[in-house]
Parts: structure tokens; sequence; C-alpha cells
């Protein structure tokens, strides 16, 4: 009697099992590469918690139509060979749905070959160079402004707003910082204004002296830095050494709290575009302040600026495409091609155009008191 | 314009040549590279910052305290790893290379990010003629020649360094006279992993760390320490100092994106003028 006891119920534990695990649809996979080591570490960071921050909300709340989202992230190492690895990890043995993620101009210029060759949705939202968005990329999508777009608009802030009459230029010779620049000198053409030098360094050159003693030479009142972190912070602090005053500009590969931490006095003062600010709605302030809640207070501080983007990507746009579409690739592409809405942080409705590029207005942020101050435009 | 390069050139080749020197100490005993090198010059920073920062360790005290450190790890590491693989040079090799990224990634838990490191040496800067430069430059540029002042009283009247040199000449004859050849050898992998971490200290606060900072200047310093001569001490010095200002002319008078291509380039062609380095000799194979 005991044993036929102890069967019966067995079976029943399976029986249940079975039905409980049928019952419940697949996940939806969504696959994030990001960079968790090496120089872009803090941007990975932030795409990783937005992810997690999105997913986790849209999971509580019941999923996408039933079904629960599924988080692969993967680290790149801000390698551009290690973020194809980590793009055909995700498309051939995790085989996700879609990747929303994706840091470094040169790491996704590698990594999206293997989404577009694969048919898999590609939404960037950490990568600037304009080549990403072309209208033979099919599959790939950017939330985040091009470098002609933030370095054209900051060419005209510095000429029109600060009235610099002498603007120096000083580039990472990497995709970014190349792109910044070469789109920068065509807007001072239109301004009619000519750089009085323009120099280059390496992505890992840790002394600038002789780029920055050039510079001086043409006594600047203003310099255009196009680099990331740690190049920029040090470009800073080595150019007030050297007794550079000019006025520091630059574009989003400025727009992380580590500048401010690695430059804490030569930073004050530099106006950049940026891609997100908490101020600019209250939105953007309640959606901020709960992020920092949830991820501030561990080793590293929290940045908002691309988790912002990779939570309103996942929330504004994936989700209700995946509501819409289901996880059809094609049908799930078109519906991103023609999505159009609002996001918090953006003033105006945003779509995507033909090439796939998210059309918007840039944020200008000012360094002033050790944070990123909302700047006014006049 | 010139003088702010020379100094700036000057200072990294500095650099470059006391993380040679660790390269050429241990070359001259057991005629094999250790490429772990620039990532003990990483650890060291590491190390600096930490003593720098927990313990508010002052310029001097944080100075001795750090070589003094890493003597003892390189003792240690010496007894339980460089002593199993150094019977040949390409498990030597490969063994450390292995240890460098053991190093770098132990460091990379703790700091995946640059961080600031504290102006130890003050944050004065000093005006020379049309040149200006943090105080830290002439910290590294004193450092190098006291430190090439205290390896050449080492060597020339100390007992240990004497044993050094002795095991460097010929471990044999050295053995047979009753030099104590292991603890000789273990004794120049502690001075090499002292002069790196030193190294490691006098950069840090004129840039940031990270603990992806040895790869170039381990790299360099090796290139360093071949150009000057990689078996002789006053060799890697003006190997160091020329590829530092090489490497910053380049930069300042042809291409600032293309000065490793233009430094480098000079440095092949010297070595093809002079295979043993600026100051080196070949060595005679005995027979």
């Amino acid at each position: 009697m005991k044993h036929v006891a102890i069967v019966a119920a067995l079976v029943l534990v399976l029986v249940s099992g079975g039905v409980s695990e049928s019952g419940a649809a697949a996940p939806i996979k969504l696959g994030v590469v990001a960079p968790l080591s090496g120089p872009g570490t803090s941007y990975g960071l932030g795409i990783k918690q937005g992810a997690e921050m999105a997913v986790d909300e849209i999971n509580k709340a019941g999923g996408v139509g039933g079904r629960q989202i599924q988080l692969v992230v993967v680290d790149d190492a801000s390698n551009p060979g290690q973020s194809v690895t980590a793009m055909q990890r995700l498309v051939n043995q995790d085989a996700v749905d879609l990747v929303i993620g994706g840091w470094g101009s040169s790491q996704v210029l590698a990594n999206m070959e293997v989404s577009e060759r694969a048919g898999v949705p590609n939404i960037v939202v950490g990568a600037t160079n304009p080549k990403i968005t072309t209208a033979k990329n099919k599959w790939t999508f950017r939330v985040i402004q091009t470098d002609s777009v933030q370095a054209k608009e900051i060419a005209k802030i510095g000429v029109q707003v600060l009235g610099l009459k002498r603007i120096a230029v000083i580039n990472d010779s990497n995709d970014y910082g190349v792109g910044n620049k070469d789109a920068f000198l065509e807007a001072m053409d239109e301004l009619k204004q000519k750089p009085v030098e323009i120099q280059a360094y390496n992505s890992s050159d840790k002394d600038f002296t002789a780029q920055l003693t050039r510079i001086k030479a043409a006594n600047p009142d203003g310099l255009a830095i196009f680099g990331t972190i740690p190049g920029a912070p040090a470009i800073m602090n080595q150019a007030r050494d050297l007794g550079i005053t000019a006025r520091f500009i630059g574009t989003g590969g400025l727009a992380n709290e580590n500048l401010i931490t690695l430059a804490p006095k030569a930073s004050a003062g530099t106006v950049l575009t940026t891609l997100f600010h908490e101020d600019v709605d209250a939105d953007g302030r309640a959606w901020a302040d709960r992020y920092t809640k949830l991820f501030g207070g561990g080793s590293q501080p929290a940045r908002p600026v691309l988790a912002a983007w990779e939570y309103r990507t996942i929330r504004f746009i994936a989700q209700p495409c995946l509501q819409k579409a289901g996880t059809d690739k094609g049908k799930l592409r078109e519906c991103i091609a023609t999505w159009k809405g609002k996001v918090f942080g953006v003033p105006t409705e945003v779509h995507f155009d033909e090439t796939g590029q998210l059309v918007q207005e840039s944020v200008l942020v000012e360094v002033k008191d050790g944070v990123f101050a909302a700047y006014k435009r006049k | 314009m010139l003088w702010q390069i020379v100094v700036g050139g000057v200072a990294t080749g500095c650099i470059y040549a006391v993380v040679g020197l660790g390269f050429t100490l241990v070359y001259r005993t057991l005629r094999m590279v250790n490429f772990a090198q620039g990532h003990v010059f990483m650890a060291g920073t590491f190390l600096g910052l930490l003593l720098a920062t927990r313990w508010q360790f002052p310029a001097v005290s944080l100075l001795v305290a750090v070589a003094v450190a890493a003597y003892g790890i390189g003792l240690l590491l010496d007894r339980w790893i460089f002593r199993r693989l150094y019977h040949d040079h390409v498990v030597f090799v490969v063994g450390t290379i292995g240890l460098g990224i053991v190093l770098q990634n132990a460091v990379r838990l703790f700091f995946p990010e640059p961080v600031p490191f504290p102006k130890v040496f003050g944050e004065r800067i000093v005006v020379l003629g049309s040149a200006r430069f943090q105080v830290s430059y002439v910290w590294v540029v004193a450092l190098t020649v006291l430190l090439v002042a205290l390896l050449h009283a080492l060597f020339a009247y100390t007992r240990v360094g004497r044993a050094m040199r002795a095991v460097a000449a010929d471990p044999e004859i050295a053995g047979t006279v009753g030099v104590k050849v292991p603890r000789a050898i273990g004794q120049t992998f502690g001075l090499s992993f002292a002069v790196a971490a030193v190294a490691g200290v006098l950069i840090g606060p004129l840039y940031f760390v990270s603990f992806d900072m040895g790869d170039m200047v381990g790299l360099k310093a090796f290139c360093a320490a071949v150009l000057g001569g990689i078996n002789s001490i006053p060799g890697t010095i003006a190997g160091g100092v020329l590829l530092g200002l090489l490497e910053a002319l380049a930069a300042g008078y042809v291409s600032s994106a293309y000065k490793d291509l233009v430094a480098f380039a000079l440095l092949l062609l010297m070595l093809a003028i002079r295979p043993t380095g600026l100051l080196g000799y070949e060595t005679p194979v005995k027979v």
C-alpha cells in the first residue's frame, strides 16, 4: 500500500510538473552586448543595469503577452574582435529574438555584421559613428544621435553661443574620434571658422604633452575633445597643467560621470552634447531617482546616460513591438522601423528614419560644481 | 615648445628605463625574459594606491614601502614559481606571460575602471624656461638617477651585489666558489620587482591608473632594454630615455597619431645597424 501511495504521488508530481511547464510559454530572449571590462566598463555597466531594470519591471508585471523576457548579457571587453564573438554567441548559441545594447563605434561596426547576416533586429544604444545606420543595414537601428549631429551641434554652440573665436581640436584616432572630428570640421566650415590646430592621439596613450604643446602654441580659446574615458579627462588635466585656459567642448564621449571623478577641477565649465539628462522633464527625473536607488551605493557610482537609453528602448520601443509583432524577426523589424512615440527625456515625439536612426533633438549639459547640469541654449 | 616636448619625453623615457631595468636584471642573470614585468609595474602602482589612500603614506615612505614589499613578493614568487620554470627559456616565457595575465585580472576584479592616484608628490607646477610641468616629473627623473646610483653601489660594493654579478657571469663557477646560486637568483627577481613597482608609484600621480596600464609600458620597456642593450644597465637607461624622447618628438613634429610608428621604425633601423643595442655587448658562447 505504502509503495502504491509513493508511486501515485510521484506520478502526480510528474504530471502536474509537466502541465505547468507546457502552460508557461517559452521566454522571449533579449540579448545585450556590453563592455563589462576594458576602457568601456563604466558605459557597459550602465547598459546592463538599464536592461536589468526594464526586464525586471516587465517580468514582474506579467511579461509580454504572458511570456517572460530572458536577458542574456555578454561582455565584449571593449574589444572589436571579442564583440564579434559576443554577438555570434547571442545569435547562434543563445538564439536571441533581438539585441539591444552595444558600446563603442569600433565594436558595433564589427559585431553588427553578425546580426545583419543572421537577420536579427539589433538596436544600438551606445555607438555614434554615422556608418552604423545606413540604408543597406536593414536590421540595425540606433537610438542615440550620430557623431555628425552631435559634433555639428557642438560646433554651432561653440561658435554662436559660447562665442569661441579660436577653436583647437584633439581627437582619438579610433572610429568614434575621427567620425566626430570630420563632422565637426565640416560644421566649422559652414560656420566660416577655421580650427587653429588639429591633433590626434591613440586610445591607449597616457601622455598628451606633445599634442597639447602644439595646441598651446596655437593659443586657442576653445578646445574640442573627441574622445572617451580615460583619454579625455587625462587631456583636460594635462592641458590645465600646461597652462591651456581654453574652454573644453565635446560630444557624448565625455558624458560620463567618471570624467568629473578623474578631472575634478579641469573639467569644470566643459559644455557638451549628451544623450540623456534627468532634468529635461519630470518623468526623466522620476526614472533617474528610481535608477539611482536601485544601483547607487555600490562600489561604482550609478551611470544613468546609457542606462536611460537601454531602459527606454526596451520599455517604449521593444516592449510594444514584441506585444504587437511577437518574436517573428521580420515582423518585429517592420514594427520597430515604423514605430513612433514619446520617450521621457526627449521633448518631442521621436521615430526612426529610413536608415534606422532615431530622429531627435540633442541635450546640452555643462560641468558645474562637480555635476552635469542641464545647459540652457539661448 | 621643444623644451616642453623634451621634458615630457625624458620623463616617459625614465619610466620605460626603470621598468626596463627589471628586464635587464633578470636577463643578465638567467638569459631569460620575464614577460610579467609590465604587470608587476602595474601591480606596484595599485599597491602604492592602496597604501597612499588607505593609510596616507607620504611620498618617500610610500616609495620605500612599495619597494620593500615588491622585493619580498619577488623573493616569494621565485621560491614558489620561477624556480620551477627557469630550467627552460620557453617554459619560463610562457609561465611569466601566464603570471602577468593572472596579476592583471586579479587587479581588474577590484578596479575594473581607471581611478585617479593621489598626488603624493604635490600638485605644484614647475616652470622651466618655456616648459611647464607637474612637480611629479622632477621626482620621476630624480628617482631614476638615484635608482641607477643605488644599483651601481649595490653591484660594486656589497657582498649580495657581487654574488649576483658572479652568478650573472657564470653560475657554475659562482657556485663552486661558495655563492648560493638559487638565493642570488631569487634576490635578482626581488630587485627586478622592486624597480618595476617603484616605477609604478612614480607614474601613478602623473596619469590615472588602470589594470591594463602595464601592457604598453611593459612592451615599450622591453624594447627600451633591447634598444639600449639588454645585458647593460646604463644601456637600458639610455634606451628608455631615447625611446621616450623619440616618441615625444615624433608626436610633436611628425604626427601625433603615428608617433609609435615613427619611433619604432627608427628603433628597427637602429637595431639593424647595431643588433646588440646601443651599449650592449655580445656574450661569447662557451663550449
